[in-house]
């Protein structure tokens, strides 16, 4: 696949609206795609997946990135060398670059290289990275998500919510009794200051338990009255979940808790063939190889555990421009990404 | 087994005879990670610094 169809690839993805649960015209596009750019088998899977496979090798290279996106309309347009729309950088950018960097690489002897597009990034279902997981144990892993062409991403922090609710008999505001508000803003100050007792020390936003109010509601019947909090945080690798949760009951007393959504955070090793062939193939660019670890959380959450292999996050863009009304990508750097992602299926697949 | 110096301590760092460029070593003397960043002859560099980033 040369510059011009790698291009081309990618402005098409990023004109084919894709909102999670919404992925299928984009799907058909990507399968058509790989089978056009020489991929050996391509198909939409049960769950939704755009899947391809170049080879037949015992030993699996998968490329997984996203090809859903947040909504919000981004108007597609060019500007220059940079292409503005919604999905660009986060995360077709990405995917098209697995595609292209695929079929340039070609066959390698003894390997299977998959592309998967997956469903449902964006939401909290994971749906097409948690179909694809049991499927394979693959030697190495590239998640697509922006790391910029230059660096990749070695890890990404976890996740937890919970649902708060206190309810108790009304009474007077002049009284003596705390209203059910000020119950539920003292467990919120009463859990940050939790947090703030196990991030002593520690420095790094990623290496600290972040939390994060998302909504506070309260209300009365006349009978009764009550609070609901719902709340988010962020995860470092050394959290425990059921101790969190042991200590969050401690501090909710007798209030209504439902945690959910619940990510273990992942970060991958940097002395493995993964890391060291993303290196020199930076390097081979001309360039200074970075590394980063996120604070969000990715595909990387789902398939890391489970697969238990080198694994990374790489991709062009600006992940400061994920889900803004101005997302874009800069063409240069997307078709730099394409010749590094080359690179390293050749060094790791040889 | 090829060699080759620390540039922060100075100290010998052994390679593997199938050492490959990009490798990530670190040096016996003072533990800082380096970076192999070629191979004939062996060069080692700090290793990159882990960046904190927001977002995906």
């Amino acid at each position: 696949m040369d510059d011009e169809a790698a291009v081309d690839l990618l402005i098409r993805a990023v004109e084919t609206p894709s909102v999670s649960g919404e992925e299928q015209a984009v799907a058909e596009l990507l399968v058509e795609r790989m089978r056009r750019a020489g991929f050996d088998r391509a198909e939409v899977d049960e769950a939704g997946n755009a899947v391809g496979h170049i080879g037949d090798g015992a030993r699996r290279l998968v490329l997984l990135g996203h090809m859903d996106t947040v909504p919000g309309e981004v108007p597609v347009r060019r500007e220059g060398r940079l292409l503005y729309g919604r999905g660009s950088v986060d995360a077709k950018g990405p995917l098209a670059a697995f595609v292209a960097a695929a079929s340039r690489a070609g066959a390698r002897a003894g390997w299977t290289v998959t592309v998967v597009g997956a469903v449902e990034e964006e939401a909290p279902t994971s749906k097409g990275a948690r179909h694809v997981a049991p499927l394979w144990r693959p030697e190495a892993c590239v998640i697509g998500e922006p790391s910029g062409s230059r660096a990749v991403t070695l890890g990404y922090k976890g996740r937890l919510l919970v649902d708060y609710r206190h309810a108790q008999g009304t009474g007077h505001s002049a009284g003596p009794g705390e209203s059910a508000p000020t119950v539920g803003v003292a467990f919120w100050n009463a859990l940050v200051a939790a947090g703030e007792e196990l991030n002593a020390g520690r420095e790094r936003i990623f290496d600290q338990l972040t939390p994060s109010l998302l909504s506070i509601r309260s209300g009365s019947d006349g009978l009764e009255e009550w609070v609901e909090l719902t709340v988010s945080w962020r995860t470092p690798l050394w959290f425990r979940r059921e101790e969190w949760e042991a200590r969050i009951r401690e501090l909710a007393g007798s209030a209504e808790l439902r945690f959910y959504g619940g990510e273990v955070a992942v970060k991958g090793g940097k002395q493995n063939p993964l890391v060291r062939s993303f290196l020199a193939s930076i390097r081979a660019e001309g360039a200074r190889p970075r590394f980063k670890v996120k604070t969000g959380t990715s595909d990387m959450n789902v398939v890391g555990p489970v697969w238990g292999c080198p694994i990374l996050a790489y991709g062009p863009g600006d992940s400061s421009l994920d889900h803004t009304p101005t997302e874009h990508i800069d063409l240069d750097e997307y078709l730099e990404a394409v010749r590094v992602l080359t690179g390293v299926i050749e060094r790791l697949c040889a | 087994m090829a060699s080759a110096n620390c540039p922060e301590c100075e100290g010998d760092v052994a390679l593997g005879d199938d050492a490959m460029q990009g490798e990530i070593v670190s040096c016996p003397d003072c533990g800082v990670e380096l970076e192999l960043v070629s191979t004939s002859p062996p060069k080692l560099e700090p290793a990159p610094e882990e960046e904190e980033d927001w977002g995906e």
